[in-house]
């Protein structure tokens, strides 16, 4: 289940309360190397380990404050200090002593949303001076692929670490507004800087999977030319700027300068040694460097060091966990020896779980993990996620605290009553429990809560580029849009746009609609549609279809209309971008686009000039409605807008 | 050698077309050419000279029966809809027609039981072409050679499975000895009837069921009438008429005969 929209976390809480009940529901990420990259986070509001950046503010100034903002007294989280002074002495070395609060005040702070809507804002406001880009191509895979351009071309330079030169290295050369004279590639001034990318078969690495476990994959061949992979990217370039801020006096630069960042490296491009990245990762004891055997080993005292607190283990005993491929008949089922998942190589997260109260397995025949009397340990075939030896029986004190306050039937450990819970009052910035709201365009007025309806938690971005329908019944846009994948593409095509074994599989931009559309409308089978929102308008092919159905909502009949996303201007295959059509609105918890459920028009015909709204497009608001429709009861003041801020010229 | 062979099960099928793209990466075959066909999600059309595995996308206005909760089935009472998914390929017949209609020996049999051009040998006369009663050779318009399927000739003489099984995630293709799969499939159309999916059949599966083709060597498993899937109801390999034409030549050529004698023999008798 992957939702794009303003109330995605509350259809993922929707999906959690079922798991609590019933276990076995997987939210599969819709794209390989988004659990790695939560877990060793890219995310600008996380440290490895789902461990919190520190917020520049009185209460996280120093290592004890920020500890006391996200330990906890019962559950799991007691051992927060821990993981976060193991994770400074893995980046500060010798330079992080208890004295210096083991560098913590050199950690960046965050000053608010720096989430990548908002910094595309800040991009196009004329805030930020460079980008890089690694395996992404926003220029296509982000909503309001224009304003993003028009952030493009304020930065000082970029950098697009990619395999072809995709719309992102090329949005001064291949854009609409360009091709419609409203942009001159002359009078762009960033800077671009193209560095070809290796493959997975040309480097070594690893996979993070959705069950968490890591398998890992052995270079099978070099990369050719100047491709390289990332964390040689990272690295030297982490290197060159060490020595530029070697001789540096600014207190703002001793981060950098305490930075450990001495690894060994391998072969004629002097590629690093990712092993060497793994025990860092996985830990170890600073004394003797020897790899710690998991989390439980690590201490606070900086006689420790660890990368990623969750995935410590995955080198212990100096062996890459990661790596290992033992045949399943060889093993029991669970197969415990292929690859290594974390927490400590555990298959199913909260497995006490599949055991009653009284420490039996629910089923015979699922058994999985139980309670061994004989041994007074728990036992399984999985590593058991629940204090060893705490017995079915045990009940805490009221005064306990930590791991101690766990009752013995209490499986969900990371929680300070170990409960799973359906209500949650904190964590969650929109709400303790699911909701309906309507997404921010929609067709119909909220059916469960009239007063209210958007998610009153959601996060705008009101600018004259990025101009947003009316909430509901807009004469303009009559139409639902939804946008998707197809099996044959990758997101944002750059892996698979320039191999024609998948461009003729699906080789053209194109639509889906009903037949009842399609005749309201005029289109037939293959001709050519314009699709119109007030940000973009673009045009494609119409597959008309009986596999798109007109429904029935609020007693009028709505249609949708179905849009892959992977196309765009360059590649073995082109075709015009959906996410051009797409405003930039965001959900609160995790700052996701609203690309499933927005308003639109189809026209039949080649109609379209290549208006967007972001450069000269204005036209496409028009007539602008005549009427106000709040989205929120009045008085709500909940919704965070993001305001253009463009310094005055 | 045993003989060996595919059955494609396609209710398995999901249409992720990972067949088409391993079978053109393994035998290095060119694209088709960059065109949307509005037919469903299928732009390749059909098999052809460089397409030598194709997934058809069917859609029906019809429930799949088995399928689907009985919530479902009131849902579709007013809008019934399936979609079958096909992965398409080289039926390599028991009695194949290109093999016989070839007039140079470029086609043969090989050891594993499958029919295999020689790109060597072959000189694009394209009787082939004609003689195929599903429409499954193609010559290529650059060299003008025949071309299609080897049943992974070079992978099976390594012992390796077929690139299009190999890649199939859902077992939909499966590769085998023939006798094992025929096996296969008719326990796996028993558990679809006892499922509830009476319409399952097997196509092809041997000469009894096939008579014209004398069974394949690539069967399926359908859901639907064949012509629903583009395959022929009762396919016929040409020359297995040619003893029949013949003798009916020679009754022919005899009755031409009896005449021509009658008729001397009735003028000198004449008055």
């Amino acid at each position: 289940m992957s939702e794009n929209s303003t109330t995605q976390s509350r259809y993922i809480k929707s999906y959690e309360i079922r798991r609590a009940y019933q276990g076995g529901v997987q939210y599969p990420p819709a794209i390989s190397g988004v659990q790695g990259a939560s877990d060793i986070p890219t995310l600008y509001d996380l440290l490895p380990g789902y461990l919190h950046m520190p917020r520049a503010r009185e209460e996280e100034l120093t290592l004890e404050r920020y500890v006391d903002s996200g330990g906890a007294r019962r559950g799991w989280w007691v051992h927060f200090p821990k993981y976060i002074v193991s994770l400074l002495k893995a980046w500060y070395g010798e330079a992080a002593t208890r004295e210096n609060d083991f560098g913590f005040a050199w950690l960046p702070q965050l000053t608010g949303n720096h989430s990548h809507m908002t910094t595309v804002a800040d991009m196009a406001d004329g805030k930020l001076k460079g980008y890089f880009v690694m395996g992404e191509n926003p220029a296509v895979g982000s909503m309001n692929g224009a304003l993003h351009r028009k952030g493009l071309r304020k930065l000082d330079w970029l950098v697009v670490r990619d395999f072809p030169l995709n719309e992102t290295a090329e949005f001064w050369r291949t854009a609409p507004e360009i091709a419609r004279g409203e942009v001159r590639t002359e009078d762009i001034q960033t800077e671009v800087f193209f560095f070809p990318a290796a493959t997975h078969t040309e480097k070594d690495g690893s996979f993070t999977n959705t069950q968490r476990m890591l398998q890992w994959h052995h270079k099978a061949i070099e990369a050719p030319g100047d491709c390289r992979s990332e964390l040689w990217f990272a690295y030297h370039l982490g290197k060159r700027l060490k020595a530029m801020y070697a001789g540096s006096s600014l207190e703002r630069d001793r981060g950098f300068q305490a930075l450990t960042w001495e690894y060994p490296v391998l072969g004629p491009h002097a590629e690093l040694d990712t092993e060497a990245v793994v025990k860092e990762v996985s830990g170890f004891t600073v004394a003797d460097g020897k790899p710690v055997p998991g989390f439980t080993k690590l201490a606070d005292d900086g006689s420790t060091a660890c990368g990623c607190w969750i995935y410590s283990g995955v080198y212990a005993e100096g062996v890459n966990q990661a790596a290992r491929r033992k045949p399943r008949s060889q093993q029991t089922w669970v197969a415990p020896e292929w690859g290594w998942a974390w927490p400590a190589n555990r298959r199913l997260l909260y497995n006490r779980a599949s055991a009653d109260p009284e420490g039996k397995p629910w089923s015979e025949r699922k058994r999985y993990v139980w309670w061994d009397e004989a041994q007074k340990r728990w036992s399984g075939y999985d590593v058991p996620d629940f204090v060893a030896d705490r017995p079915p029986s045990y009940r805490p004190s009221p005064d306990a605290r930590g791991l101690a306050a766990i009752s013995g039937i209490d499986p969900f450990i990371m929680q300070a009553d170990g409960k799973g819970w359906l209500f949650a009052p904190s964590g969650l910035l929109d709400g303790p429990l699911p909701s309906h709201y309507e997404p921010l365009e929609s067709v119909i007025p909220n059916p469960i809560y009239p007063e209210q309806q958007c998610n009153p938690a959601r996060d705008e971005y009101p600018r004259r580029d990025n101009p947003y329908h009316l909430p509901y019944d807009d004469p303009r846009f009559p139409y639902v849009l939804t946008t998707y994948r197809l099996t044959e593409h990758h997101t944002a095509g750059g892996m698979s746009r320039w191999l024609s074994w998948l461009c003729e599989l699906q080789p053209e931009m194109f639509c889906e609609i009903s037949r009842e559309l399609a005749r309201e409308r005029g289109v037939e089978n293959g001709g050519w549609v314009t699709i119109r929102t007030a940000r973009a308008e673009i045009e494609c092919r119409a597959l008309v279809t009986d596999r798109f159905k007109p429904m029935r909502a609020k007693g009028r009949v709505v249609h949708t209309i179905g849009l892959p996303y992977h196309w765009s201007y360059v590649g073995r295959v082109t075709g015009d971008p959906a996410n051009e059509l797409i405003a930039m609105v965001a959900d609160p918890n995790v700052s996701i686009q609203e690309s499933k459920a927005f308003t639109g028009n189809l026209f039949a015909g080649r109609l379209s000039f290549g208006r967007r709204a972001a450069t000269d497009g204005v036209e496409l608001r028009q007539p602008e409605p005549s009427r106000e429709q709040p989205r929120d009861k009045p008085g709500v003041q909940s919704p965070l807008r993001i305001p253009s801020q463009e310094p005055p010229r | 050698m045993g003989q060996m062979g595919f059955f494609t099960d396609t209710t398995l099928c999901i249409g992720c077309k990972a067949c088409e793209v391993a079978c053109k990466q393994w035998n290095q075959l060119p694209d088709d050419g960059f065109r949307l066909t509005g037919m469903s999600f299928d732009n390749t059309g059909q098999l052809g000279a460089s397409t030598w595995r194709h997934v058809a996308f069917i859609e029906r206005p019809e429930a799949l029966p088995g399928q689907g909760s009985p919530l479902d089935g009131a849902q579709l009472a007013d809008g019934a809809f399936s979609w079958l998914m096909m992965s398409d390929v080289c039926k390599h017949c028991e009695r194949a027609g290109c093999l016989e209609a070839c007039p140079t020996g470029a086609i043969l049999r090989t050891e594993f039981g499958s029919i295999y051009v020689q790109p060597d040998v072959c000189n694009g006369c394209g009787y082939c072409v004609t003689a195929c009663p599903f429409g499954v050779i193609d010559r290529r318009t650059d060299d003008g050679r025949a071309w299609k399927c080897t049943l992974c000739y070079d992978r099976l003489k390594e012992d390796l499975v077929p690139a299009c099984a190999k890649a199939c995630p859902t077992a939909s293709i499966q590769f085998g000895e023939i006798g094992e799969l025929k096996e296969r499939a008719r326990q796996r159309v028993d558990h679809l009837h006892e499922r509830g999916v009476g319409q399952a059949y097997l196509y092809g599966a041997d000469a009894a069921n096939q008579p014209g083709t004398e069974g394949l060597h690539a069967f399926f498993l359908l859901c639907d009438v064949p012509e629903k899937y583009n395959l022929p109801p009762d396919p016929v390999v040409p020359t297995k008429k040619l003893g029949e034409s013949w003798r009916a030549m020679a009754w022919g050529v005899a009755g031409l005969a009896a005449l021509a004698v009658g008729s001397v023999l009735s003028a000198r008798s004449g008055p």
